[in-house]
């Protein structure tokens, strides 16, 4: 359903492009003055945790909404949170709807031929965790890529595969809910599991008798990057400059929400 | 089907109470419905292996504001405040629309049938989650900003803003409010026309001309002859439209309407309480259609009575 509607939405915009397409070196915005003359940078965004997430009380949090705050406040804006749909949030940027996309979005060849993205302002990826009891002995990565060795891992994610190419030996059982992977870990029924971070950290801060981290960098690494329409120089520069400013205020809220859990108070669960 | 229902309507005989008698068979059926659910209920308590937690759903229902010390309204109740309103005003514009587009439909002029009916083949033929894409990414995305609406809300008097804000919700939102608004009529307006055709081409003939007898217009016939005999014959198929509209409401959150399906996404990946969200507000759902068929169903009784 979400992959069909992603392509219904590419499908759309793909229309869209067809018919609106003005001639595109030529319309060059310049968006910054447009933020400026109007006070307020909208930003688009999904909610996914600890991105963007909703707090006890409602209201936005998240590293994203950390790092549109601030780039609000630095460009002397007011900021409007645009929480829109993933898979309608490409199409959205071009017809306008908001400035940028701060949402955690991956840098990819296929992102790239519909929008712009700007130097990376945060990076994540797949990470591991394994069982106490069946694998605290085992050396990562050699170990684990042996038959009597089972993995696991929710179906469909690009974790599987990286187990499957990294681990050809070993056994893969794929489960529906990423819950239900990582359970039977903590069960000491398969003695590793790959999840997008940070919930590999996250399930291991929840459960540190039962799980442990045998590598403590991510297997597989993606960056992200603001997401813009195409022609927009300034923009661009602006951003970056801004990014390459506050290299080292992203990092530490980088760690905050990704590598603590210190805000778990602030949600629900 | 429509027509089979309008025609019976004007011979239609007192409906006779129906006694409560039970077969064996019956009971059977009812037993076993019972076990079957049963066994279903217990296969996902234990072989589902889902941790049932209702409680982190309930502070977005209702919470407590510490500040003000009042209880004040959270996500998912903002959200099916917006599903009301959305199927409030959509039920009426899109029997506006419909109404249009089925005299249209029906008119004698060549031109206005040619319009009725590209409307309603143009969006009955493109399934409803291309057609919110395609409409509000490429028709609406062009025309809103032009209209501007919520700029013109913000310049407002206060007091107008607050009526604005219970008829219409957020005024910030207003845009995105409108936007799912005219995309959900437009759409639905299309099965209005047909249902409003139906009921109208049931009027029997004689009716009209009976009508232009007595020297009335032809605007008049329509008024006064066509279209209440035509709303009376469509009350069954037009409840079951609206309805739709209502369910169909849910689609706009693919679009980033905020209304209830679309807030309730968001507790979800916020709490991680999937299933929760998910049969709350299929019961939400549930209580919205269920009350509406009521009074579609009273409304139905009123006419037949009225009739008689």
């Amino acid at each position: 359903m979400k992959t069909f509607a992603r392509l219904l939405g590419v499908g759309a915009l793909a229309l869209a492009t067809l018919a609106w397409m003005p001639p595109a070196a030529a319309q060059q915005e310049n968006m910054i003055d447009t933020i400026k003359s109007r006070g307020k940078l909208q930003v688009g965004f999904a909610s996914f945790v600890p991105w963007a997430m909703r707090d006890k009380q409602g209201q936005w949090v998240g590293f994203e909404i950390d790092v549109s705050t601030k780039l609000a406040k630095d460009l002397g804006v007011q900021l409007e949170l645009i929480p829109t749909a993933w898979d309608g949030i490409i199409p959205s940027l071009i017809a306008k709807k908001f400035d940028v996309i701060i949402g955690g979005m991956s840098i990819t060849p296929a992102r790239q031929e519909q929008i712009d993205f700007t130097t990376p302002y945060s990076n994540s990826g797949q990470g591991v965790v394994a069982s106490t009891v069946l694998a605290s002995k085992l050396k990562w990565p050699d170990d684990y890529n042996n038959a009597n060795i089972t993995l696991s891992c929710r179906r469909g994610v690009s974790g599987c595969k990286t187990l499957e190419e990294k681990f050809p030996k070993a056994n893969l059982r794929q489960f529906d809910d990423d819950a239900i992977a990582f359970q039977e870990v903590i069960n000491g029924k398969a003695h590793l599991v790959i999840s997008s971070e940070p919930k590999p950290t996250f399930m291991m801060l929840k459960n540190p008798d039962k799980l442990f981290k045998p590598t403590p960098d991510t297997v597989t690494v993606s960056v992200e990057g603001f997401g813009l329409r195409k022609g927009n120089a300034v923009a661009m520069t602006t951003f970056n400059e801004w990014i390459a400013k506050n290299k080292d205020w992203l990092k530490q809220r980088h760690t905050y929400w990704f590598k603590t859990q210190e805000w778990a108070a602030q949600v629900p669960e | 089907m429509h027509d089979q229902a309008a025609s019976s309507v004007s011979t239609r005989p007192a409906p006779r109470r129906r006694r409560a008698h039970w077969s064996w068979i019956d009971l059977v059926l009812l037993f076993g419905g019972a076990g079957l659910l049963a066994y279903l209920a217990w296969q996902t308590n234990t072989a589902f292996a889902y941790h049932w937690d209702w409680s982190t759903i309930w502070p977005f229902i209702v919470r407590y504001d510490a500040a003000s010390g009042r209880w004040v309204s959270n996500l998912l109740v903002d959200g099916l405040l917006t599903t009301l309103r959305l199927a409030f005003w959509g039920i009426l514009l899109a029997g506006i629309i419909g109404t249009l587009m089925g005299l249209c439909r029906t008119s004698q002029r060549l031109f206005l049938r040619m319009v009725g009916t590209s409307y309603v083949m143009l969006i009955r033929n493109i399934p409803p989650v291309v057609f919110v894409f395609v409409f509000v990414y490429f028709i609406a995305s062009q025309i809103m900003p032009t209209l501007a609406i919520g700029d013109s809300v913000a310049q407002w008097s206060s007091s107008a803003q607050f009526w604005i804000g219970i008829l219409f919700g957020t005024p910030r939102l207003i845009d995105n409010f409108v936007l799912g608004l005219i995309c959900l009529s437009v759409f639905s307006g299309a099965y209005v026309t047909e249902i409003v055709r139906a009921g109208i081409e049931s009027v029997p003939r004689a009716q009209i001309e009976a009508g232009k007898s007595l020297g009335l217009s032809r605007a008049d016939v329509t008024r006064f002859v066509v279209l209440p005999q035509a709303f009376r014959n469509v009350v069954p198929p037009m409840a079951g439209q609206f309805i739709q509209l209502i369910k169909d409401s849910s689609l706009v959150s693919l679009v980033s309407i905020q209304e209830l399906t679309f807030m309730a996404q968001d507790v979800q990946v916020s709490t991680q309480r999937v299933f929760e969200v998910f049969v709350f507000i299929a019961v939400v759902y549930f209580v919205i259609c269920f009350g509406l068929s009521r009074v579609f169903a009273a409304l139905e009784r009123r006419y037949a009575q009225a009739h008689h």
